[in-house]
């Protein structure tokens, strides 16, 4: 273990619901981030669900923050399943469809990180677990995972207030998304078209 | 294109049962009569709404909060503010998390240049929307306001552009006596105090569009004391009063003639010194937030906003303008 965070460390730290939400929409994480400006975030959604689905049963180990200043990386894991052993992430969702997607996986490889920095030894396993169907899917965390969350935790780190990210090139996103009113991306294509450049959102005006 | 539904619909509450106390209960605000005998067995609660939908809650007169509620006022981000029992601003409650260093150091980084351009975006908004309203009233020739507006554009200093709205607005109040029913004469734009029953209600709507616009602008983190038009002055909104301008036609002034034409408000509604008596002021309120509520078809983006949510669009708007998202402010204009 590292010596005690500081305070000037800790802010620099990224939490992992963050490397869910910059995957999800970078412009939208740097709303939430410089402007304080969301509607109900679905991570918090997703977390009242989780609350209440709270189990603490032999073999769990529930709700443990780690942090890691190397990884600067740090969040908490709300479920680890011990086998045999072998400590196992466990990240829950949601998920409406039924399904989980990219971002879910980077979350959880996140975990997985922290985990092994924690433990010392490698965890190369993570489950994603989806209400909805009441199913378990084992991820393999590969080395292509950990070099994603490496990446984003440097473009999280890098951020600044002067650099507003484009919109997402995929205006579905925008449909689902909680800043949609704030980040208005159909308005500043007809507005200023030229922002909107290359996004997806220059053809639906 | 469908906007995002549901959302600012409800946010602002207005009290003016006297007597009533604000609480908090099971997520949601309730508005109750304190008043009542014990043997009473009326409903003392006379309203509630869930707390994520309010952001600002206006009372008149005696009203009063429970301390628990200033607290979840104060978490939840809901300006309160207090008026007479008519109409008379007496002062607010804000919350304290809306302090986004970044956005207010943008603000106060603007260089004299970017203020103009922001100034002359509103002002020539405004005429813009003066014409449209005198020419969705039957009043034609006011092609003056059309070069009036053209000349906004081009203003060079903020004293040039101040001059060019206040003569646009004295050929615009000039032809607004045209827009009245019978029995209504507009004389001149009187204020402090306001010499006729038109202009009293004018001075009414201007304040509360203007809270209006001071509560979209502290929704979004902007300072309303520093202004882009409005010279600075202690204790006066500026960036609210220059925010309000392209609104004072459109809204303000079509709603006044609107309550007047259709004889919602007549002579007999008023007290000798000019200001509407306790039940037409109550009628106002209820007409007011029924107006801010009402939607109509977005002129620019096609789809239907209510008058209270295009107000908050706007303010959002300034303030990309004014942290450089957008590269102009672009005023709510009506062509027609
Ligand atoms: S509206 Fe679209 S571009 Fe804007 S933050 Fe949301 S997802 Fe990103």
């Amino acid at each position: 273990m590292s010596s005690p965070t500081t305070v000037g460390q800790r802010d620099e730290l990224v939490h992992v619901s963050a490397l869910n939400e910059y995957v999800y929409c970078p412009r939208r994480f740097y709303y939430q981030r410089y402007h304080d400006e969301i509607g109900t975030p679905y991570e918090l959604i997703d977390g009242r669900s989780k609350h209440q689905n709270q189990s603490n049963r032999g073999g769990w180990v529930t709700e443990r923050y780690f942090r890691s200043d190397e990884l600067k990386l740090h969040g908490k894991i709300d479920l680890i399943e011990s086998d045999s052993e072998v400590l196992t992430p466990v990240e829950r969702k949601r998920s409406e469809s039924g399904q989980y997607y990219p971002s879910d996986e980077v979350q959880l490889t996140g975990y997985c990180m922290l985990l092994e920095d924690a433990l010392d030894e490698p965890v190369n396993v993570g489950y994603i677990y989806l209400y909805s169907t009441d199913t378990r899917h084992a991820i393999r965390i590969k080395e292509r995972h950990r070099e994603t969350v490496r990446k984003i935790v440097s473009r999280i780190t890098e951020m600044t207030v002067n650099s507003l990210p484009p919109f997402t090139d995929n205006p579905k996103k925008c449909e689902a998304c909680s800043a949609r009113q704030y980040c208005m991306p159909y308005e500043t294509a007809l507005l200023e078209p030229e922002k909107a450049q290359g996004t997806g959102w220059e053809d639906r005006v | 294109m469908k906007s995002a539904e549901g959302m600012f619909d409800e946010s602002i509450v207005y009290v003016t049962r006297q007597g009533a106390q604000i609480r908090t209960g099971e997520g949601r605000i309730i508005v109750f009569d304190v008043t009542l005998d014990e043997d009473d067995d009326s409903d003392p609660e006379l309203a509630s709404y869930p707390i994520e939908k309010v952001d600002t809650i206006n009372v008149f007169g005696g009203v009063n909060f429970t301390t628990p509620f200033i607290k979840t006022a104060n978490e939840s981000g809901i300006v309160l503010n207090y008026f007479s029992t008519n109409g008379k601003y007496r002062g607010s409650y804000r919350p304290t998390k809306n302090t986004i260093a970044e956005i207010r150091r943008a603000q106060y980084g603007l260089s004299r240049q970017e203020e103009l351009e922001i100034a002359k975006s509103m002002i020539s908004g405004k005429i813009r929307n003066a014409r449209t309203l005198l020419s969705r009233k039957g009043v034609h020739g006011t092609d003056v306001l059309r070069d009036l507006g053209v000349r906004a554009t081009k203003a060079m200093t903020k004293d040039a552009l101040r001059g060019t709205e206040g003569e646009a607005a004295e050929r615009y109040f000039s032809r607004l006596d045209e827009t009245l029913i019978d029995g209504w004469t507009f004389e001149k734009r009187t204020t402090r105090p306001p010499e006729d029953h038109i202009n009293s209600l004018l001075s009414l709507t201007y304040v509360f569009v203007k809270n209006e616009v001071l509560g979209a602008l502290y929704q979004y983190n902007l300072d309303p004391f520093l202004g882009v038009l409005h010279a600075d002055r202690h204790g006066r909104p500026s960036l609210a009063l220059d925010l309000q301008e392209e609104f004072r036609p459109i809204f303000c002034d079509a709603f006044v003639t609107r309550l007047i034409n259709r004889g919602v408000i007549t002579h007999d509604d008023f007290n000798k010194d000019n200001r509407l008596a306790d039940d037409a002021f109550k009628t106002y309120l209820g007409k007011f937030d029924e107006y801010m509520q009402e939607e109509f078809t977005h002129p620019y983006f096609e789809y239907n906003v209510s008058r209270r949510k295009a107000i908050r669009q706007q303010a959002i708007l300034l303030r990309k303008a004014i942290t450089g998202e957008l590269d102009g402010y672009h005023p709510l204009t009506f062509d027609r």
